[in-house]
């Protein structure tokens, strides 16, 4: 049963989100002072996980699979629990989630390019003004900002390096960045070290803040403000230092979401979702198969099969479902057409999306692809109709809400598209 | 004819506002911009003037880029002359400090953090310990000498736009364009590349194109230091605006001086010195596009020029921009005090752009000299008033120097007496290493202006938590929790520790908390808890801010 009903969040006037909220003493503070919709945004307890596979999975070893046909590969398809859709044998388990899911396969975008595709996607693609938009973490690090928890709104799980990357942010600002957990591991200096003690801090901390606020006495506050701001972040970050400690995980949980990186990540993911995250990003990267594209997926598929479903399982047993949307896609699919290498290349032109939870309509399979899935044969989908319909998802208006660059008012999502009805609820 | 006669007479005394108005060139322009800030303020509550320790400490954030030693705030606080400060300021602008803080200044707003070199640093101290001329600087950058040894690290201003960025991306031309656009003639028409801005009327496609074929038609020369060349620009700019496709051509043109025609000259004959490859000679076009940006550009007849740096050292001083944002001057956007920018910039060109003169004046205005704080209970004035000094962030480099001057580690480490803070930084590892990750810490990412106070999550736990900061704040023989640590008497301890971190004496609020938090404790856990104390006002706003 999902309870999330987008409509009830529709706005009845046009409203602005400041990019430079509030006036000149706001600008630059960390966010912490939005105008009214970004109040309105900031106490929703929608939250939002997106599934990256870097590089492009393929649609056709996974949502879309052509078997029996020219560009069809070796593998098979499967039946799923909806009736008469069938995805990749590489899916077993997910296709006995079928059911909870909505899948579009009539993607269809514009950029076959990597280091251009994947900011193009991440960004929704909006029309071109001169700006560059932020990744759809960023985005909603602005329009929603923290949960209750006071948890940074936009957390990215990869493998490698972590940091604070400040360019998913675009003309948003470096402070809507994402804070990135390099292979999972906590933040530079969240550990305390041993030699203070709990007490001590608490004692040093109490001193900070009263000296704050002896100086922001009849000063303007918003410094002091956005300065005890990062401190209470920091603070409240160490609190769940336990989450970065895969030592205390139930064998039970890892075994299900695999010891893989993925499944590691995407379990990560869950807890910082149920911290109260509003927004996680999980990626994987190394999708790009233009060589060896059968075998790549025969090990690749089995991961992201294994723990995807590890983590749809437990968002419906919890809940969550009703309240976090969960996207999996990538910055495009791969050709149908196996090149000599026995890989797929790059292929904007007909792929896959999939999605559940929070607004979605369960058990929905949107568009068609052509019999050897060189194009779309249904209505076509482009990456804004999809950053509509999740902002929709989640309570946002992006028909009306906008952001202010300036004295520049920007479209949340492409001005020229729409959210896809079929896949809300 | 009389009426108007005694009009005339009325409106003189009106606009004087000083008695030596009678010569006009005589009235200083700090009493100009406190006439004009002021009567914009009209009857709004003032701030008083800030105390001795306010203006102590923000003046040297200001003009030496660090907080006073504890010996430099006590001699300025015990100080009984009346014309102490400025006598304070005067010493600054003649001091060694200033070099070293216009380097780092000016080193963040123009390269904003894409990078280092050690040329462009020795360009940038140039420039500022000889207080060349502005526009003689901006010529500088906007046209490189390579001949000139001190000047010509200042092609790095250009080179370091030039780099590619990955495999899949272009070098960006174009935001080299709209850099100079925005650094020197405070106009980013960023947005006029593909076609005329579309909220701005007055940023033009052809403006952008005009400048934009300068860069294209330069490259950036490999070598040991950075340099560039040109080639022989013969035939004006062909473009459509991606709107209408309607095909243009313009000539060059420069921000605020308009549109200049292209010299050709036959084949053979385009150098006054030909360029030689065999002697590394670059060679002097006769029509040199960057020499004619330059000259044109930074010019005291260029209203934009003038104007935007006027603005952006308003900015520094005054915590706000008389324009904002600072690359943002177009005529839907006027400044808040337009008359004031109008003089600035006028008497800083007619001052042959002294930086020193201008930031001399700036400082001794009321203006820079009210308190940050407001008695009474009444709303806080906004800050374009200026009827409240207005916070301002400190540089990741105004940081650094301070922690070091308030924890006391550079009297710890200091082995000369007569020694730099740079010198005592570079003769001992870890402070160089603890500046290191002070700049990573505390600076905008890479392309990120540095205007607004942005404080970080990543800054927080890195001054909570590690342990080289933690170190600073260990009673280590010389430094400043050491010196607390032989002090029995609470009232005093309190006052060499506030001035020596937040430079004023406590309140009597501020010395009972110390008293109490210090009473019956053991040697070891006084010593601790006056850490936390040095800790705890070293993390405040108090210290982070320059107020």
């Amino acid at each position: 049963m999902n309870h999330c009903r987008s409509w009830e969040h529709d706005w009845s006037r046009r409203r602005l989100l400041g990019a430079v909220a509030g006036g000149v003493g706001a600008a630059g503070l960390g966010g912490m002072l939005q105008p009214a919709v970004a109040e309105e945004m900031a106490r929703s307890d929608k939250q939002i996980l997106l599934i990256w596979l870097d590089g492009g999975m393929s649609q056709l070893e996974s949502w879309d699979p052509k078997p029996n046909t020219p560009f069809g590969g070796p593998f098979r398809s499967i039946p799923t629990t909806l009736p008469g859709i069938h995805v990749s044998e590489l899916m077993p388990k997910l296709s006995q989630q079928m059911k909870r899911l909505a899948v579009v396969r009539s993607m269809k975008t514009e950029d076959a390019n990597h280091s251009s595709g994947v900011p193009k996607i991440l960004r929704g693609q909006p029309r071109n003004r001169g700006v560059t938009y932020p990744y759809l973490g960023s985005a909603v690090a602005k329009l929603m900002g923290p949960t209750e928890s006071g948890l940074p709104p936009y957390v990215w799980v990869k493998p490698g390096n972590g940091g604070f990357i400040s360019k998913h942010a675009g003309f948003l600002g470096a402070r809507y960045g994402a804070l990135a957990l390099g292979d999972g591991k906590p933040p530079a200096n969240l550990v305390r070290p041993d030699s203070i003690s709990s007490a001590a801090d608490e004692a040093r901390q109490e001193l900070r803040r009263r000296f704050n606020r002896q100086f922001a006495d009849r000063r303007r506050g918003d410094f002091n403000e956005a300065n005890s701001h990062v401190y209470d972040v920091a603070e409240t970050l160490m609190k769940h230092v336990e989450l970065f400690d895969e030592t205390k995980l139930p064998e039970k949980d890892r075994r299900r979401y695999g010891t893989h990186d993925l499944g590691r990540h995407a379990l990560l993911a869950r807890r910082l979702i149920e911290a109260g995250v509003r927004f996680v990003q999980v990626t994987s990267y190394g999708w790009d198969t233009h060589g060896d594209n059968f075998n790549s997926h025969a090990s690749r598929m089995p991961k992201v099969d294994q723990s995807v479903t590890a983590l749809i399982e437990d968002l419906y047993d919890r809940g969550l479902d009703e309240r976090v949307l969960v996207v999996m896609m990538a910055e495009f699919g791969r050709t149908p057409r196996i090149n000599g290498s026995v890989g797929r290349d790059h292929w904007p032109n007909a792929w896959s999306v999939a999605m559940a939870g929070c607004g979605i309509r369960p058990g929905t399979v949107v568009g068609e692809t052509l019999p050897d899935g060189t194009d779309v044969k249904t209505t076509p989908y482009d990456i804004g109709h999809m950053f509509h319909t999740w902002f929709s998802a989640v309570g946002l208006d992006s028909a009306e809400a906008q952001y202010m660059n300036g004295t520049q008012p920007l479209p949340i999502a492409h001005d020229d598209m729409h959210k896809v009805d079929e896949l809300l609820i | 004819m009389r009426q108007l006669l005694v009009l005339l007479v009325a409106c003189l005394v009106v606009a004087a506002g000083s008695p030596n108005r009678a010569h006009t060139a005589e009235v200083s322009l700090h009493e100009v911009i406190d006439r004009l800030v002021e009567s914009q303020a009209g009857k709004r509550s003032m701030a008083p003037p800030a105390d001795d320790a306010e203006f102590v400490r923000r003046v040297m954030l200001d003009l030496a880029g660090r907080i006073p030693t504890v010996d430099e705030a006590r001699r300025f606080l015990d100080d009984t002359s009346a014309n102490k400060r400025n006598a304070l300021i005067e010493s600054l602008l003649a001091g060694d400090d200033y070099a070293r803080r216009m380097q780092e200044l000016f080193n963040a707003m123009l390269m904003e953090r894409r990078g280092e070199h050690a040329e462009w640093t020795k360009f940038l101290r140039h420039a500022f310990a000889e207080n060349l001329p502005w526009d003689r600087v901006a010529r500088a950058m906007l046209s490189p000498d390579a001949a000139d040894e001190n000047l010509r690290g200042a092609a790095y201003f250009l080179t370091a736009r030039l780099t590619k960025e990955g495999a899949m991306a272009p070098v960006d031309v174009p935001g080299l364009t709209r850099d100079v656009g925005r650094l020197m003639a405070g106009v980013d028409f960023g947005c006029a590349q593909c076609h005329d801005h579309i909220s701005i009327e007055d940023y033009r496609q052809a403006d952008f194109q005009g400048l934009h074929m300068i860069f294209e038609n330069m490259q950036s020369r490999g070598g040991e230091f950075p340099a560039v060349t040109e080639k022989v620009m013969t035939k004006p700019r062909d473009f459509k605006s991606v709107f209408t496709g309607d095909p243009r051509t313009t000539p060059l043109r420069i921000p605020g001086a308009g549109e200049v025609a292209i010299q050709t000259f036959p084949k053979g004959e385009e150098y006054s010195v030909a360029p030689d490859r065999k002697t590394k000679t670059l060679g002097v076009l006769k029509f040199s596009p960057l020499r004619e940006l330059a000259n044109r550009l930074a010019n005291a007849k260029n209203p934009l020029f003038a104007r935007n740096i006027a603005n952006r050292l308003w900015f520094v001083m005054m915590g706000r921009g008389l324009v904002e944002p600072l690359d943002l001057f177009h005529s839907a956007n006027p400044p808040t005090h337009p008359e004031l920018l109008d003089r600035l910039a006028s008497e800083f060109a007619i001052h042959k752009f002294d930086i020193k003169w201008l930031l001399g004046q700036l400082a001794r205005t009321r203006c820079y000299q009210r308190s940050s704080r407001l008695p009474g209970d009444g709303p806080l004035p906004p800050a374009t008033s200026y009827a409240v000094a207005n916070q301002k962030r400190l540089s990741a480099e105004q940081l650094f120097w301070s922690t070091l001057i308030a924890t006391g580690e550079i009297d710890r480490v200091k082995k000369q007496t007569d020694a730099t803070l740079e010198q005592v930084v570079a003769d001992t590892d870890p402070l160089g290493e603890l500046q290191k990750q002070f700049l990573k810490t505390f600076s905008n990412p890479p392309k990120e202006p540095e205007v607004d106070f942005a404080p970080t999550v990543k800054g927080a736990l890195y001054l909570m938590h590690d342990q080289a900061v933690l170190d600073l704040l260990k009673a280590r023989p010389g430094n400043l929790v050491a010196r607390l640590a032989t002090e029995p008497d609470p009232r005093k301890l309190s006052g060499a520790l506030f001035l020596a971190v937040v430079s004023r004496r406590p309140t009597p609020e501020d010395v009972e908390v110390v008293t109490k938090l210090l009473e019956n404790k053991t040697r070891t856990a006084r010593a601790e808890a006056i850490g936390h104390l040095a800790w705890a006002l070293l993390a405040s706003t108090e210290f982070w801010v320059n107020h």
